[in-house]
């Protein structure tokens, strides 16, 4: 194409440099978010004042700050529950079911200690809550699990099929919490019941301490993919299966353990939200609003490129929106759902901004 | 009993506009995983503009606007700008459930008009739907059209060299897929199941899609399995006509999205590939780049 005497040409880059990788994440959070501005002025809000007012709620008053950490562990989980399989070039969208069957595997040791029948129940938290986490954990995995097993066994096209089992998870929490469903709390609002006092998670400056396992999560993750032969086989598969068959490497077994561990990070942050964070202690009833953000990782990993320590910064910025977003949809009298169109216009920019990273517009007199 | 029946045909209706939509889609060549976000914004969109304006026929028209917009962005993305398809698609599906969940949500309840017209207890678009299975049937296999959308999504560098514009093909495609995905949604909204509600779609969009890899690419199969997962969703909804007492309402909720997976796993295995595999477009998925 040529413009006024300049030529414009396409041409397929043969490496980005990691510098160029993260300038063109960065313009294109900053271009999502110019953006997203516009929904403010559809809401007869003044861009400027909506985004101080986010901003300020989010990082800077203590309530908020508290909510927008505790807003970052979920969605970082969500983030490395998306990005491991994405390393070998295989899509999680299940989060939200993984999420789900978590929850309940979680519920499940506090109800088989006895801890549906009043939130009073003193129960030592140094046995339950390990037991807890490691439930969760594996009932995500086991959810994930399924998804890759079947691709790696027969190539199942693992989108439809973890969308799939997010509806059949999504169905299940509902048969259990509601309609007399042996989680319901027994105030019959239809919801779960409520975590025994005793069994909350502690706090760390009103922080969940799973803070500490995400920090410790983010250098595994990055240790995972850039020192152990594990991570190494995951990437090649990446690159391409069929190479990676012919440098000898298992590919239905690194289908299924990339499912596997997504599936237990997702269990984790069903721990996490649904009984660490303050003020939560219970699988609510609208428990598919949380369930739902947590496609914000899918949105986190893009940005931050399938890299576990770029993730961090990045769901600290999109836990700050989310909850100062909300905090601003009451405040500006905005719809429901501001951190859902914000999802949505930041996904599509980023789509777009994709177009950079493989291609480079040379541009030069004709 | 009758009355069941009906209604699976009209579920069936609606998972058949979008299949056929994708079909052609991926005939071309493109793979559109966001078909659930273009169902979603045709329905929310179609939705609240007949229950502002009170015409079902601006909904519609809607629907389909805005469905075609979908299909030329996605045509943009994945043929223009060369973007991985699958990226693409799941972002087209977050951007329609992020944006429509925040501007539906006002208008959460029900359409509250007069229901459309039937024609022997049938919406009159179900015929529209079987009329359009047979000629996307014929076009794809009997005219020089369909000849070009094929060879175009089997082997782009031999449709080009013979004059062929594999962009000009997969853009009409992909609008064309859209478009029908977006009635689809509006025909969810505004007749099938005419109340607004949080992702109310409930991953229609999806089995569409999976019903498009088990159709084995022809409109006819699709048409078939559109008729059954009619019946399952239908089922599920209705499961004291088969079964009572027999699960939770809950758990008969998970049946069509358990025999979706295991449709697609059935589709997937040696057996079956090695018997009727070969209908898969060749360059499907992958964007054409002109040595």
């Amino acid at each position: 194409m040529t413009l006024t005497g300049y030529r414009i040409r396409v041409v397929r880059r043969a490496t980005l440099p990691a510098w160029e990788a993260a300038l063109f994440s960065l313009l294109a959070l900053v271009v999502g978010l110019f953006l997203f501005g516009f929904v403010f002025i559809f809401a007869d809000a003044s861009p400027q004042q909506a985004y101080r007012e986010i901003f300020r709620y989010a990082f800077f008053n203590p309530n908020g700050l508290r909510l927008s950490l505790s807003r970052f562990i979920f969605l970082t989980l969500c983030t490395y529950a998306f990005i491991v399989p994405l390393r070998a070039g295989e899509w999680n969208i299940g989060m939200t079911g993984q999420l789900y069957i978590g929850a309940l595997t979680g519920y499940g040791v506090v109800y088989l200690f006895g801890g549906k029948t009043s939130p009073n129940v003193p129960l030592s938290p140094w046995v339950v809550l390990p037991l807890m986490i490691g439930a969760s954990m594996l009932g995500g995995a086991l959810w994930g699990g399924i998804a890759g097993w079947l691709k790696g066994r027969w190539d199942v096209n693992e989108i439809v099929v973890t969308m799939m089992l997010n509806f059949i998870a999504f169905w299940i929490v509902s048969h259990t919490i509601k309609d007399g469903g042996i989680f319901m709390n027994p105030g019959g609002r239809g919801e779960g019941f409520t975590l025994p006092t005793s069994l909350r998670a502690p706090l760390i400056g009103g922080v969940p301490f799973t803070i500490l396992l995400v920090l410790g999560l983010a250098f595994g993750i990055d240790l995972l993919f850039r020192r152990t032969s594990l991570g190494y086989q995951i990437r090649a598969v990446g690159l391409g299966p069929k190479a990676a068959r012919y440098a000898g490497v298992n590919v239905p077994r690194i289908s299924l353990v990339v499912f596997l561990l997504g599936g237990a990070i997702a269990g984790l942050a069903a721990y996490h939200y649904f009984a660490a964070v303050p003020g939560v202690y219970k699988i609510a009833r609208d428990y598919n609003t949380i369930g739902d953000l947590a496609f914000f990782g899918i949105i986190c990993g893009l940005i931050a490129q399938g890299n576990a320590l770029a993730t961090l910064p990045v769901a600290l910025l999109f836990g700050g929106l989310s909850i100062g977003g909300r905090f601003a949809q009451g405040k500006l009298h905005l719809g429901f759902g501001v951190d859902y169109a914000l999802m949505g216009v930041l996904m599509i920019i980023l789509v777009a901004f994709q177009f950079f990273y493989r291609y480079r517009l040379i541009v030069d007199r004709a | 009993m009758l009355a069941f029946f009906l209604r699976s045909l009209e579920a069936a209706m609606i998972f058949t506009f979008a299949g056929v939509g994708e079909l052609v889609d991926q005939r071309g060549g493109v793979l559109n995983v966001g078909v659930e976000g273009i169902m979603l914004f045709g329905a929310t969109l179609g939705f609240i503009v007949t229950k502002t304006t009170g015409s079902y026929t601006l909904g519609f028209v809607v629907g389909v606007l805005v469905g075609a917009l979908l299909g030329l962005l996605h045509a943009f993305f994945s043929v223009t700008l060369r973007v991985d398809q699958v990226v693409s698609g799941m972002g087209i599906w977050i951007f329609g459930f992020g944006i429509t969940t925040y501007i539906g949500s006002a208008y959460t309840g029900p359409l509250g008009l007069e229901r459309l017209p039937t024609i022997g207890g049938l919406s009159p678009f179900f015929f529209v739907a079987v009329a359009l299975v047979g000629v996307v049937w014929f076009v794809l296999d009997k005219t020089s059209w369909g000849l070009a959308v094929r060879s175009v999504g089997e082997a782009p560098d031999v449709a080009d060299v013979s004059g062929i514009s594999v962009t000009r093909i997969r853009y009409a495609c992909t609008i064309f897929g859209g478009a029908l995905a977006g009635f689809a949604g509006a025909l969810y909204a505004l007749y099938y199941n005419p109340v607004w509600n949080y992702n109310f779609l409930m991953g229609w969009g999806f089995i569409a899609l999976a019903l498009v890899f088990f159709s084995m690419w022809n409109p006819i199969l699709l048409l078939g399995g559109a008729i059954l997962f009619g019946t399952l969703w239908q089922l599920s909804l209705n499961p004291e006509l088969l079964l009572p007492g027999l699960f939770s309402r809950y758990i008969w909720r998970t049946v069509p999205f358990i025999v979706t997976i295991l449709v697609l796993v059935l589709i997937s295995t040696d057996w079956f590939r090695s018997r009727w595999g070969g209908a898969r477009p060749q360059a499907l998925g992958e964007p054409y780049v002109k040595e």
